[in-house]
């Protein structure tokens, strides 16, 4: 078991003058399942891959526990790799396969055998061991790649997308059980994925990159709770977070027909770079339907913003309403969720309000977050 | 609808099957026929022997070398050609490793790739001038020159490395090695990119060094193209009739010194145009015809692995 610690860390690949990965700082912990996630491109598998030693560190430094293995070939690192494509030897069995590192330590061949037919019980592959991958099924080579993995009892496991090539369903079942057994192994995990739905369930903390910078390191709470900036607000959650640029007024922000409030000092930062406007995130589950009851600014028309609906979508649970409503002069999209049971019909006006204390305020020039 | 396509088809076949036939099968049976006969080549008469040629065959001793010859290059071109072949490919394509980065070629690979690939695009004429020089029996070679150089050699006893009954094949092997094994190279560089990178990563990662890499990895994902390289180079060990009479000793189609370097198809050769025992010789073309058969079937058989699906 052991910490991972990027200091950091830079990668420029050869003839690239923008760095792939920007000086990433992120500590893990012992035991700690660490996601890292992002839109493509934004350097999450390359950073994975350095900690792996498949892609060199140019600058800054990489630690697992007390160990510098920045310049450390893969194998003296003590960690192992679950791949996107699972990369199993196509010409061994799934024993051969997960025995493979044991089998190059020099491991003897009993203990190789033990070890093996253990990962297979608490991967359900007893009955598989004597096949070749290509008898099997995508979940079952998976559980393969997971148990080649859990085989070599690493210091780390890394993994690079590992669900990304299973069909819906048995994403979301197989989620759970990666997630099970890292607790249950206790060992360290760095995982990348470009879904979010997976990071926010999978991870003890998420870490969201983009463009090779580090946005926010934190738990799946804080970072849905508290974003720190403009993209990570609009990046967690499914659907996202509605962003919407309003005029700044006294004790708050103009937000339709109601005043928003917004703290203080949140306001004066953003009037002292200059800004006329900020930008609100309200999610989607965080609108309430206007009754009448709000507060509004003018008496004659309802409390809150006019959305017309433009398409629902039903999940039966509840419903998203994707509409358009006009905010301070320009029309924005607009989604809100709805109760399952009281679905409103295309070409409906909503009148909603942002729930109390469920408004996120951000700087509309620098994208951070002001509100606390 | 069906019935109109036949004519289509057959008026695109009708020429090339019927040239196929003229100049390939018609003279696979002519050849068949004569072997029955003593035919001497020039004249047009003959007479019917039978099986004759085939049972002197057996007990002629020049034939019976020249077969132990190419059984030899069967055996040894293939092995070491395949293996160095399969060697630099990895160094190339996933020999590179010992840092960090991944996997990758050793430094300037893509440049070796090109130089390993020259001595294909020579012909045997120009190999054969090429070798001339340098297996040279005087300190004019180039093999001698450098022996007597760093003092390995007395210049005034050198090797005669086509003239000396115990080197002389050995040395056509090497040119045969030499030539060939840009080839397969380029052969197996192109199948090694076909792996997934990830699999040698993989291997990489579970510690996996160069030659267990090579050995537990490559290789048994590279079988279907050794397979096919086997059988080419089985072939071509059949053959060795250009080198042979260029290079080597030895009245009409070379061979020499006394048959050392005695292949099938000079011996056939010598057979057909100089001793004029042409009927001798279809026997024995009908001989190599079959041999080169059993040998790629074999060859073909012997590998047979079960299919690699990525």
């Amino acid at each position: 078991m052991a910490t991972v610690t990027f200091d950091q860390a830079t990668r420029i690949y050869p003839g690239g003058d923008r760095p792939a990965v920007d000086k990433l700082n992120i500590d893990i912990a012992d035991g700690e399942f660490l996601v890292l996630v992002g839109p493509s491109g934004c350097g999450k598998s390359t950073s994975l891959r350095m900690l792996a030693g498949l892609e060199d560190v140019n600058d800054g430094a990489i630690r697992i526990g007390d160990r510098d293995v920045t310049h450390l070939p893969p194998k003296d690192r003590d960690i192992a790799m679950v791949f996107q494509n699972y990369a199993l030897y196509p010409h061994m069995t799934v024993a051969d396969n997960m025995g493979f590192a044991l089998k190059i330590a020099g491991v003897n061949k009993a203990e190789i055998r033990q070890r093996v037919e253990e990962a297979a019980k608490i991967l359900d592959l007893t009955e598989y061991l004597s096949r070749k991958p290509k008898a099997l099924s995508g979940g079952q080579r998976q559980r393969v790649a997971m148990g080649r993995a859990i085989v070599r009892e690493p210091q780390v496991f890394l993994m690079d997308e590992p669900l990304s090539n299973l069909d819906a369903k048995l994403r979301v079942q197989t989620r759970t059980q990666i997630a099970s057994l890292q607790r249950r192994l206790g060992t360290t995990t760095v995982y990348v994925t470009h879904d979010q739905v997976e990071a926010m369930t999978m991870g003890d903390r998420v870490a969201v990159l983009k463009d090779g910078l580090l946005q926010q390191v934190d738990s799946p709470r804080n970072m849905y709770d508290r974003p720190a900036n403009l993209f990570v607000a609009g990046f967690i959650g499914s659907p996202a977070m509605n962003l919407v640029e309003v005029p700044i007024t006294d004790g708050g922000v103009t937000f339709g027909n109601s005043v928003v409030p917004v703290n203080r000092e949140a306001l004066k930062a953003a009037s002292d770079s200059g800004d006329k406007t900020v930008t609100v995130g309200v999610r989607p589950e965080h609108f309430e339907i206007a009754d009448g009851e709000a507060k509004s600014v003018s008496k004659d028309a309802p409390a809150g913003v006019a959305v017309t609906v433009n398409v629902v979508e039903e999940l039966g649970a509840d419903g998203y309403v994707y509409g358009s409503a006009e905010v301070a002069g320009s029309q924005v999209d607009i989604v809100v969720r709805v109760g399952g049971r009281s679905v409103p019909l295309k070409g409906d006006v909503l009148h909603v309000v942002p729930r109390g204390g469920e408004t996120h305020v951000f700087s509309t020039s620098t994208g951070e977050r002001l509100s606390d | 609808m069906r019935h109109r396509r036949y004519p289509f088809i057959v008026g695109f076949l009708i020429v090339p099957v019927a040239l196929y036939a003229v100049l390939v099968i018609w003279p696979y049976i002519q050849t068949f026929g004569y072997s029955l006969t003593d035919w001497s080549g020039e004249s047009q008469t003959m007479h019917f022997i039978g099986l004759k040629n085939y049972t002197a065959l057996l007990s002629d001793h020049v034939f019976l070398t020249a077969l132990e010859h190419n059984g030899l290059l069967l055996v040894f071109l293939p092995v070491i050609t395949i293996l160095l072949a399969l060697f630099f490919a990895f160094m190339l394509n996933v020999g590179g490793q010992g840092r960090t980065g991944g996997v990758q070629g050793v430094a300037g690979a893509a440049f070796y790739k090109v130089v390993f690939f020259f001595p294909q695009v020579l012909s045997v004429a120009i190999l054969a001038v090429l070798f001339e020089a340098v297996y040279r029996s005087d300190a004019g070679g180039l093999l001698n020159g450098v022996l007597v150089k760093i003092g390995l050699e007395n210049s005034q006893n050198p090797i005669e490395w086509l003239n000396d009954p115990g080197t002389v094949l050995w040395c056509l092997l090497a040119i045969m090695v030499w030539q060939g094994v840009g080839f397969y190279l380029v052969l197996f560089s192109a199948a090694m990119q076909s792996i997934p990178k990830e699999i040698f990563e993989a291997a990489l990662l579970d510690g996996a060094g160069r030659a267990q890499t090579f050995f537990k990895v490559t290789m048994p994902l590279l079988w279907d193209s050794v397979q096919t390289a086997w059988v080419y180079l089985a072939i071509a060990a059949m053959d060795f009739f250009a080198l042979v009479s260029t290079l080597t000793p030895g009245t009409a189609y070379g061979g020499g010194p006394d048959y050392h370097s005695e292949v099938l198809s000079t011996y056939l050769m010598r057979n057909f145009l100089y001793f004029g025992k042409s009927g001798y010789a279809c026997a024995m073309g009908v001989v190599i015809l079959f041999l080169t058969l059993i040998v790629s079937v074999l060859a073909l058989r012997a590998t047979r692995r079960e299919r690699i699906e990525f």
